[in-house]
């Protein structure tokens, strides 16, 4: 048993701090650090933490930070799976992260004006940049210990009145195959009526148990619009955790939509904080997970002032001994008059160890309000199944129907078609391996 | 217009109307809690060697144990050494035989909260086991149920006359290191109310108990343990009013109930306590444990709670369904007002297979006051075909108090299915202005969407009780009327 996982991440940071990192960061670093020391990794007994006992799949393993990876890069679904397919057809810029650096020779570089992209490393060095890393770490341990030990990450601009037109498409892999860690640190700061996509797609080596560790400061100016989607299908063994702090000005509007496939363990999380009013989250997901696989999707919406709504939706698809997680919390402040807040977590347990685990949850300090949520949890619905038979559709055939249908509904809500096609095709090869699996 | 008008009828909800103190010498254990007060209380009730035991050791495991935190309630730190754990009316020497024999001032006492002992028969054969401070005085009915077989009686008879019933169910479904206030109330349970129902007996009426705290500075530590043998049925009710004052008091109860094959378990709650002052000063601190355990196949177990009262309550009956197709219910009122919190809610653990549960939760919140519904709905993996149905929601009258709703939602088994809504929102203005235009005036309208709101769990209230309670969630409506 490794005593103390805690002080092997400690001791990277020893490793790694100084490297001309201004003195704000360096300070922000120390004091990131030792808010992880003293908290340590979550486990049940920490609320927020409570179905995704991080302390308990980080236990086996001790991890080293990931090396930079400079070499040629296979991205093709034989090293990186399936997902190496997704968004092929769409028109897009990429921009390729390995082992959690940013490596602009395999990016696109012709981004159109008023659009800019930059390293992380190199983006503190401008003054002012703090303002950007609003991720409060003392609320956070995971967030902590990335603040004390991000190396990279991705720092996207958009200047205001611009249109970023095609999407920008991230694709992160991992072709380290030992248990190392990847912390990154992604900024998206939207100007005021700037509009931009953006996808995401999470991908890694078959087999290695790395730790991705990314977490996304997303500022929305005024009357901004984000689309933002992900596809998340990283290697069997690995831990993903994502963190996206998301704050909206007035008006402004973000869509994401993040598909979870891969990773034994999967955290997908937003925290959206309303600071004017008229602005709209929507922060939907879905889950299609087996063998052992958590996938956990949560979602903190803090309406701080009236006016403004948000809306998550998840669906989640268990089948072997997988487990969903979705945890939503909707606060509206006192005086925050007008919101409207509504949380939805359908669930289908497709085998006899699968199970779910939902905790949607409203905090709510003002009266004029409409808020709701909603849990479901259930099987297949033996009726339908057997209409479907009983048309002579062979029986997974007929389940794969229904649970794409059931997908579907949120499916339905992504709003660039190329890329809603895509999202249909992973899950559909994900049934197909199902499909496979069980026969 | 129409919200403040409600917020000022509710606000006449706070107008305690049951404020009154009766001056009776008390015999009381000594301040503070100690194992020599224990030694007292179990003394006082000349308990058996093993009864003791039992409670110290719960007072043993109490003094390791921490105050739970993680409810959505503030208060001052308690000081369990500042409070008495026993008093007892003085006649406990020679406790009376019949009515007549009863102190007139307790008499009194019961008059002015509504339950005159000498007219009980006529008061729709309903049996009450008036606890007045923490011994039981008097017991009606017990012929009639005699003849049926039920035993009903004050917990400390129950100790004394029935050891091997007492003894094999109690603790058996709040263990006595549950949690800090079972734990508490464990050590130094001063009284309750024992029932138990014989195989295939239908209690031939309502069984009810009004608790009343009474002399200042009394913690009331209640213990109520029923047992529905194989095929039974019991409908309970509880009804609760306190005299105002200002000292905060603690109240810890613990309410267990058994349902055996194929018995039922009714058990009604009205609890109007004290709820401190319009500026949040004194009231009652409520940290209650009720558990019932479908230990049985066929079981089933309904609880309904109308919570009016109460500076601090924090709450959460539940059911266990362990026996096949056996059935849980919640049904809850929770009115908070001025600066009362409310914590409350269910936990439904489904064990057995074929098990089902129904939870329907209206919170409304007014004033200052903060209104929370916590529950967890539980499928274990054998739970096959376990069905829960849950929906919690939330009226806010004003815009200085606030409603929460935190519900766990587990599920192991694929054939299980759980559906759980939840909505808060205020009196709509749609409705408001379609009643109106169709001639009522604003407060009725007001009046009669609350009640609306509240209908589906005022349904399931016993007549006897559904009068009480409608009367404590339309005093409201009434006064807005003219």
């Amino acid at each position: 048993m490794t005593a103390n996982i805690e002080e092997q991440y400690l001791e990277a940071f020893g490793a790694l701090a100084p490297q001309g990192d201004p003195a704000w960061l360096l300070a922000r670093r120390r004091m990131a650090r030792d808010i992880f020391a003293a908290a340590g990794f979550p486990h049940r007994r920490v609320e927020a933490w409570r179905y995704t006992d991080l302390r308990r799949a980080l236990a086996k393993d001790g991890y080293v930070p990931a090396q930079r990876f400079d070499g040629p890069l296979a991205y093709d679904a034989e090293t990186v799976g399936p997902g190496a397919a997704a968004f092929g057809d769409v028109e897009r810029h990429m921009l390729v992260c390995v082992n959690g650096f940013f490596r602009p020779d395999l990016s696109s570089a012709d981004l159109p004006e008023g659009v800019s992209v930059k390293p992380l490393s190199e983006a503190v060095k401008e003054t002012g940049f703090e303002e950007f890393l609003t991720t409060d770490d003392n609320l956070h341990p995971i967030n902590a210990l990335n603040s004390a030990l991000m190396q990279d990450g991705l720092v996207i601009r958009v200047d205001a009145g611009k249109d970023a037109g095609k999407p920008l498409h991230m694709v992160h892999v991992t072709t380290s195959s030992g248990a190392s860690a990847a912390h990154m640190r992604h900024v998206i700061a939207l100007g005021k009526g700037a509009k931009l996509s953006l996808l995401e797609t999470h991908l890694g080596q078959g087999g290695a148990g790395y730790l991705a560790n990314h977490v996304t400061e997303t500022h929305l100016g005024e009357g901004a619009a984000l689309t933002h989607i992900k596809l998340q299908d990283e290697a069997k063994d690995a831990l993903h955790l994502a963190a996206n702090n998301l704050r909206l000005s007035a008006d402004a509007k973000y869509y994401g939509f993040v598909l979870a496939l891969g990773a034994r363990l999967s955290r997908h999380e937003t925290d959206a904080v309303f600071k004017g009013e008229g602005a709209h989250a929507d922060m939907h997901g879905a889950l299609a997970l087996r063998g052992k696989q958590l996938g956990d999707i949560s979602t903190y919406v803090d309406h701080a002032v009236p006016g403004c709504s948000s809306n998550a939706h998840v669906k989640s698809v268990l089948d072997e001994e997988a487990t969903g997680v979705f945890q939503g919390c909707v606060l509206v402040a006192k005086d925050a008059q007008k919101t409207d807040g509504r949380q939805l977590s359908n669930a289908l347990l497709l085998s006899r160890d699968a199970g779910m685990n939902a905790k949607p949850e409203l905090e709510i300090y003002a009266d004029d309000v409409q808020c709701a949520h909603g849990s479901t949890i259930g099987e297949l619905d033996e009726t339908a199944l057997f209409y479907l038979r009983s048309r002579g559709i062979d029986e997974a055939t007929a389940r794969s129907l229904l649970i794409r249908a059931f997908l579907d509904e949120v499916l339905e809500t992504i709003p660039l078609d190329g890329v809603k096609q895509d999202i249909g095709s992973q899950i559909d090869v994900w049934f197909r391996a199902s499909a496979l699996a069980g026969s | 217009m129409a919200v403040r008008e409600t917020v000022e009828t509710v606000d006449e909800v706070g107008k305690y109307k049951y404020g009154f103190f009766t001056d009776i010498e008390s015999e009381k254990a000594p301040k503070g809690l100690n194992e020599d007060t224990i030694r007292f209380i179990s003394a006082k009730k000349d308990e058996p060697e093993w009864m003791l035991e039992w409670r110290l050791e719960a007072y043993r495991r109490w003094l390791t144990m921490q105050e739970p935190s993680w409810a959505k309630v503030n208060y001052p730190e308690i000081d369990f050494q500042d409070a008495y754990y026993y008093s007892a009316p003085k006649s406990d020497e020679d406790r009376p035989k019949s009515l007549d024999e009863v102190d007139p001032k307790l008499l009194e006492t019961y008059e002015k909260l509504g339950i005159p002992l000498s007219e009980q028969k006529m008061l729709a054969g309903v049996a009450v086991d008036a606890v007045f401070d923490s011994v039981s005085v008097a017991t009606t009915f017990k012929g009639k149920l005699k003849e049926a077989g039920v035993i009903f009686c004050p917990m400390s008879e129950a100790i004394r006359d029935y050891p091997d019933l007492v003894r094999k169910y109690l603790g058996s479904v709040v263990p006595v290191s549950d949690n800090f206030y079972a734990t508490l109330n464990s050590a130094v349970f001063s009284d309750g109310s024992f029932v138990y129902i014989p195989k295939g007996v239908r209690c031939p009426m309502e069984l009810s108990t009004y608790f009343r705290i009474n002399e200042a500075q009394t913690g009331q530590f209640e213990r109520t343990l029923i047992v529905a043998d194989e095929g039974s049925y019991v409908s309970y009710l509880e009804g609760c009013t306190a005299p105002m004052r200002d000292e905060n008091q603690v109240h810890a109860a613990v309410v267990e109930l058994v349902a055996l094959e194929g018995a039922e378990i009714k058990y009604s709650t009205v609890q109007n306590w004290y709820p401190g002052d319009e500026n949040g000063k004194g009231g009652i601190y409520n940290f209650v444990t009720k558990r019932g355990d479908c230990r049985g196949a066929d079981s089933k177990i309904s609880w309904t709670q109308v919570e009016t009262g109460s500076a601090v309550t924090w709450k959460y009956p539940s059911c266990i369904l362990r026996g096949d197709n056996s059935v849980g219910e919640f049904y809850s009122i929770a009115i908070s007002n001025n600066y009362q919190q409310v914590d409350s809610g269910t936990k439904m653990i489904h064990l057995g297979k074929n098990t089902s549960s129904r939870i329907i939760s209206k919170g409304i919140s007014a004033g200052k006051s903060s209104n929370t519904y916590r529950g967890l709905v539980s499928v274990h993996k054998k739970a096959e075909d376990a069905r829960n149905f849950t929906q919690c929601d939330s009226l806010l009258v004003g815009d200085k108090c606030s409603a929460h709703t935190v519900p766990y939602i587990e599920s192991k088994n694929p054939s299980a299915v759980l559906e759980h809504e939840a909505t808060t929102s205020k009196i709509s203005e749609d409705q408001l202005f379609y009643c109106m235009q169709r001639g009522l005036g604003e407060e009725e309208a007001v009046a009669l969407l609350v009640n609306g709101f509240c209908r589906d769990v005022l349904q399931q209230l016993p007549m006897e009780f559904a009068v009480e309670a409608q009367k404590l969630v339309g005093i409201s409506l009434e006064g807005s009327v003219g």
